[in-house]
Parts: C-alpha cells; sequence; structure tokens
C-alpha cells in the first residue's frame, strides 16, 4: 500500500528532516552574514579609514591655506580617477565645488559619518544611483567639508555572495525537503509493513508474520520482536484451542455417561437402593468432571503466566515428606517405594506447584507400575549444578517414538485407557518444569528387556549451590 | 449453633441453608456483603460461611473488616477462585478456613463443624478421648496407661483426629491440616495412613476408637 502524502507529512521522519532544513537555513544565514562581515564589512571600514585620512588632510590643508588651498585640493582631487568623493559647499550648505551637486544632508556641529545615495553619470555618460559613504563636517569658519567612498563595485560585490548563498540555502532547503520526504516515504512504508502484518493478525490470521529486510535495522528489530510475540501468541491460542476441543473431547463423554446414569435411573420404576445408588453414581462422575476442569485450569494457568512468583524453595524436606506421604499406600499396593534425597537442594519456584508436580510423577509411577514392582525416588545435585528429582518405576515404560507426545496435554497412551485420570499428569508437570526454567525428560528407568520401566527426571536449576 | 450463610447465588444459598438446617444449625441468609457484614456486627453467630464474590462487598474485604471491628466469630470462605495466592490471600484477611467450589456437602458441614469447636480454643498440654491421652510437650501418645510409639507424621494426624473428635474430618482436612497439601491425590492415600494409625492406636483394645464415616471421612471418638 502506498503511503498518502499527508500522512507522509504528518509522520515522526519527516518532522525531524523539517527540523533539519531549519537548521541548514539557520546555518546558511549565518554563513552569509559572517561572510558579509568579511567581505563587504571590512570594505566599510577600510572605506572609512581612508575617508578620515583624506577629511584629516583636506582639515589641515584648509588650515594652512584658507578656503582657496581648500578648493583647490578639493578640485584636484575629485579630478583623480578612483572611488573617492569630495564636495566643497559654503556654511548654508550651497555647493562650491565637488563630485555631486547637493549635500547628503546639513551636518551639526562636528564631523559625523554619513552613508547615502546619489546620481550620477558612470564612465559611460548614464545615469546611475549610487551608494556612498564617508565623512561630512563643518570646518572652523563654516565651509562644509564631505569626503566620500563610492561603494557602488562593494554593494555589487555582496549582492553577489549573497545571492550565491540565497542560492545555495533554497537549494539546500529543496534537498533536505525532498530527502526528508524520502526517508519518511520510506520509513512509512516498512512502518506499513508491520501495521498491515497487526491487521491481518486481527483480522484472524494469526500465521501473518512481518516482513523482515535483512538490513539489520531498528525496523528489522521491531519486526523480529513483533514475530516473536506472534508466535507466542499463535502457540497460546493453539493451546488454548487445543484444550478447548480436548475438554469438549473428554468431558462430552463422561457428561454423556453422567445423563444417560440419570436418565435410566428415572425410567426406572422406584426402587430406593438403586436411586441412591445412581445417585451415588452421579456425585463421583461429577467430582470426576470437577476434577479434570480443575485440572485442565491448572494447566493453562501455569502455562499462560510468564511472572508467577516464585521463591526458594528448600526441596529436599519436601520431597523426602513425599516419600512418606506415599510410601504406605505404595507398600499397599504391593510395590516398594524407594526415596534417596540429598542434602541442601534449594531451587527457586513455587512451593505448591513443586509438590504438585513431584507428587504427579510419584503418582503416576505407582498407577503403572504392577504388584511386585518397585518406584524410586532420586533427588541429587548433578556434576553441572543443576538438581535431578528422577522418578524411576519398573512398569511398562513408554517407547521413546510415544515419549515426546506423553507430555502433550490429554495425550494417553494406548495401554493406558482403562487406567482413570485425565491425562494431563505428564503435561503438568511438564509445564511446571518450564516454569521453573527446567524440563522434564522421560528415559527407560528401572526394567530390563520387555518392561522398559520409566525414568521422568525433573532437571531445575540451583538456587544455591552446596555449603 | 447460628449460622450466618452470605451468599448471592439464590439456588445455591437455598440449597447450603437446607443442609446446614439439617445439621442442627440455625441458618440466617444473606445476600450481599454489606448485608452480611451489618449482620455479622450485630447478630451474635456462632460462624459465618462468606462467598468470596459478593455485590456490593467483596468476601475478602468483608472479613477484613470484621476483624478490624473486633468481631472474632470464625469464618470459612468459599470460593471459586482457589489457587493457593487467592487462599493465603482469604486466610491472611482473617478467614479461619478456605473452600473451593464445588465442595461436596459433607465437607462443608465438617469443616463449619470444626470451626464451631475450634473457636475458643486454649492452648492445651495435654488432650484426651475416652482412655488415649496424648501429652503435647512430652510427645508421648498414651492408651489405656499403655505407651503407643507413633511416627512423626503420625503423632499430627492424631493430634487433629484428638482435636476434633466427637466430630467427622474429611480427608481434604486432613491433607491440608495435617500435611498443608492443597491438592487431591488420586489414589487411597490418606486411608491407609489412617489404617495404620488405627493399627496402632486400636488394633490391641477392645475398644475402636477410629471410625470410618462413609463418603465423608473418620471421626474420632471415645
Amino acid at each position: 500500500m502506498r503511503p498518502r502524502l499527508d500522512a507522509l507529512l504528518r509522520s515522526t521522519t519527516f518532522r525531524l528532516a523539517i527540523v533539519q532544513a531549519g537548521l541548514v537555513l539557520a546555518f546558511v544565514v549565518g554563513l552569509l552574514l559572517y561572510i558579509y562581515l568579511e567581505t563587504a564589512g571590512q570594505l566599510i571600514r577600510d572605506s572609512d579609514v581612508l575617508a578620515d585620512q583624506e577629511y584629516a588632510s583636506l582639515e589641515r590643508a584648509y588650515a594652512e591655506g584658507g578656503i582657496r588651498r581648500l578648493n583647490q585640493e578639493v578640485v584636484e582631487r575629485a579630478a583623480r580617477p578612483g572611488p573617492m568623493l569630495y564636495v566643497l559647499a559654503e556654511s548654508n550648505g550651497a555647493v562650491i565645488t565637488g563630485d555631486f551637486q547637493q549635500l547628503p544632508a546639513l551636518p551639526g556641529e562636528s564631523a559625523q559619518r554619513v552613508d547615502f545615495s546619489f546620481d550620477r553619470a558612470d564612465d559611460n555618460g548614464a545615469p546611475k544611483h549610487d551608494r556612498a559613504r564617508g565623512r561630512e563636517g563643518r570646518l572652523l569658519g563654516g565651509p562644509i567639508l564631505v569626503v566620500a567612498r563610492d561603494l557602488g563595485d562593494t554593494a555589487v560585490i555582496a549582492g553577489r555572495i549573497t545571492r550565491a548563498l540565497w542560492t545555495v540555502a533554497v537549494f539546500g532547503l529543496a534537498l533536505s525537503l525532498v530527502s526528508g520526504l524520502l526517508a519518511a516515504w520510506q520509513a512509512s512504508r516498512r512502518a506499513e509493513a508491520l501495521a498491515n502484518t497487526a491487521r491481518e493478525v486481527m483480522a484472524g490470521d494469526l500465521s501473518r508474520r512481518a516482513p523482515v529486510s535483512g538490513l539489520g535495522d531498528e525496523f528489522d528489530e521491531l519486526a523480529e520482536a513483533m514475530n516473536a510475540m506472534l508466535a507466542r501468541i499463535e502457540q497460546l491460542v493453539q493451546t488454548t484451542r487445543t484444550a478447548g476441543d480436548a475438554i469438549a473431547h473428554d468431558l462430552r463423554s463422561p457428561l454423556t455417561r453422567f445423563r444417560q446414569k440419570l436418565e435410566a435411573a428415572l425410567e426406572r420404576a422406584a426402587n430406593a437402593e438403586a436411586d441412591r445408588e445412581a445417585l451415588r453414581n452421579a456425585v463421583e462422575e461429577a467430582d470426576r468432571l470437577h476434577e479434570m476442569f480443575s485440572a485442565i485450569m491448572r494447566l493453562a494457568r501455569v502455562e499462560a503466566s510468564a511472572n508467577w512468583k516464585l521463591e526458594r524453595v528448600d526441596a529436599t524436606p519436601i520431597l523426602r515428606e513425599l516419600v512418606e506421604f506415599y510410601e504406605p499406600a505404595a507398600e499397599e499396593q504391593g510395590l516398594t517405594l524407594h526415596g534417596e534425597v540429598g542434602d541442601h537442594l534449594v531451587v527457586r519456584g513455587d512451593q505448591g506447584l513443586f509438590t504438585q508436580a513431584v507428587s504427579n510423577l510419584i503418582e503416576n509411577a505407582l498407577k503403572y507400575t504392577q504388584t511386585g514392582g518397585r518406584v524410586e525416588l532420586r533427588a541429587q545435585r548433578r556434576a553441572d549444578g543443576r538438581i535431578e528429582i528422577d522418578v524411576l518405576d519398573d512398569g511398562p515404560g513408554i517407547s521413546p517414538g510415544d515419549r515426546d507426545r506423553a507430555l502433550d496435554r490429554f495425550v494417553r497412551l494406548e495401554g493406558a485407557r482403562s487406567t482413570p485420570g485425565a491425562g494431563l499428569g505428564l503435561s503438568l508437570v511438564a509445564a511446571v518444569a518450564r516454569l521453573h526454567r527446567g524440563g522434564l525428560h522421560l528415559r527407560d528407568g528401572l526394567g530390563d528387556g520387555e518392561r522398559r520401566g520409566l525414568s521422568a527426571a525433573l532437571v531445575l536449576p540451583a538456587l544455591e549451590q552446596a555449603p | 449453633m447460628r449460622v450466618l450463610l452470605v451468599e448471592d447465588d439464590g439456588d445455591m444459598a437455598e440449597t447450603l441453608k437446607a443442609s446446614l438446617s439439617a445439621d442442627d444449625h440455625t441458618v440466617d441468609l444473606a445476600g450481599d456483603g454489606e448485608l452480611g457484614q451489618s449482620m455479622a456486627l450485630n447478630g451474635g453467630y456462632d460462624v459465618i460461611v462468606l462467598d468470596r464474590m459478593l455485590p456490593k462487598k467483596l468476601g475478602v474485604s468483608v472479613v477484613r473488616e470484621l476483624r478490624d471491628q473486633g468481631v472474632s466469630t470464625p469464618v470459612l470462605i468459599l470460593s471459586a477462585l482457589h489457587d493457593e495466592d487467592h487462599r493465603v490471600e482469604g486466610l491472611n484477611a482473617g478467614a479461619n478456613d478456605y473452600l473451593g467450589k464445588p465442595f461436596s456437602t459433607r465437607e462443608l458441614l465438617a469443616r463449619v463443624r470444626a470451626l464451631w469447636n475450634g473457636r475458643n480454643r486454649e492452648p492445651q498440654t495435654k488432650l484426651a478421648v475416652g482412655d488415649l491421652e496424648m501429652d503435647l510437650l512430652a510427645r508421648t501418645v498414651r492408651r489405656n496407661g499403655k505407651k503407643l510409639d507413633l511416627q512423626p507424621r503420625e503423632f499430627r494426624l492424631l493430634e487433629y483426629l484428638m482435636r476434633n473428635s466427637g466430630q467427622t474430618v474429611t480427608r481434604k482436612m486432613l491433607l491440608e491440616n495435617v500435611w498443608d497439601y492443597h491438592f487431591d491425590p488420586q489414589t487411597n492415600v490418606i486411608d491407609v495412613h489412617i489404617s495404620r494409625l488405627r493399627s496402632k492406636i486400636d488394633r490391641d483394645f477392645p475398644q475402636s476408637l477410629l471410625h470410618t464415616v462413609r463418603g465423608s471421612g473418620y471421626r474420632l471418638e471415645g
């Protein structure tokens, strides 16, 4: 899309170009002033000095030889070629002799600087309007003397310089405006591309990405940041969408079952005991639905939150207590649960989520391990300083190809269908691991041969080094 | 006992009121936070059950202001928001217990009774239920004069049951109060802990003290 002119004129880049043009103008005016002072100004100062010298010399001639001598000197000097002008007048202002016929002004008591225009014939006899500058004064006894320098040539030179500078100024101004417009156009074009991407995303196409020119400039930086943001948003939306689908899918069957059971109970002839049983089942079903829903919400909350409040969590007592908590249940199930927890394992995290994540791993292991099997929790500081909490079992395990999928939410692998659970366990642990800037790694566990067993290791950065 | 129920959802309020009444409580109902607060100030209730999301004034604000006004009636907050943060916020405001929705009626009734029971608990050094005696200072338990050997966690579990003797305590209450766990384990972990405790305190004696209440939880009774 082509940026419109009025939008260009409003753009920041163009405003900067205007400021730049203003600076160019100010610079040219300053330069003009400087050159003028250095050239024309110097000429004027020189002519002032010259005029003063001539005036003083004529004043001396008058003092020595009176009006006759002065008159003679003036006539002689006026006849000489050169830029100097001389006029001698009577005390009433009537011109006696000189280069022009009228005094610029009647002088006061003392000599003064005069700057005036006068008409005269140029070298070819044509009339010419000229500017002159010099000294005018009343001599002792009344005659008026004017000595001036014709500034005609100087003014011409100054005029040329000025014109040249103005031309440069106009070109400079035009150039900075055009370059400003070009820069603004270029900037708006790229800003417009970013805005277009944003609009397309708003219109619902989350897969759109801002173009990156490859120049590595600030627009590229902005586009890349925007693209990263869009990728994250797309991922979150995708997660939500998947969750929504999965909720619909996974909640639909228990809800249907729930409804059918109640309906069947209603249609049957009243039977107090059977009705009570149906109601009990309904309550259990409702609890399961709720449990699943809570698990989904919890997972969504952990995944969506980038700024969860994390604190110092001493994992050692928590892990030992969890082993102690589950040990009797494991024994009841005909399993052994054994814990090996190192001292002083400290992480930065959320105690509630951390506890729940590890408890999910233990429950998962207990659930999939057959009678006579064993489950172990090994927690230690690794050589790289990270803390590894590994829950191992000798159950069926997960084949390497299925491991990534096992961490996806709602995925329940084949063979796990008959066991209860929402299929959220491992994905919640993985999400909690990410929140703690760690990861969940699945490997072969304690089994061998056909029964590979599963090792689910939560690896988290340690908050404190060993004392 | 007299229970003040502050709940704005009409159906929910009626159901809860019916359940509490059936459990021998006298129930007054308030439909918003402001009314609930003024009734709590003047009513002389034994327990207040307060919804978190209330019109006019939020449940958490009501508790905080009641505590500032010197009302020490035990408060149970009911909330659809039961993340750790919300629970801690409610307890910090001065509530005595926090129960997430949806909950079972039995859970609610058990907790209301436990609140009433613990309302003005004085620091005790000895607990006794029937011929079972617990010395909290010496950390010893005797039944009929015979010393019983308990693990530290079993001791905590028994202590909680003894403090709430004669009343039903739910699995959730045990999880929260004895282990400080605020999630639901999927297996029958609590039941196994209870049966281990039971084997220690009841097995060698003719009379059983620790009873299972079907569908609810457990009760220790002499």
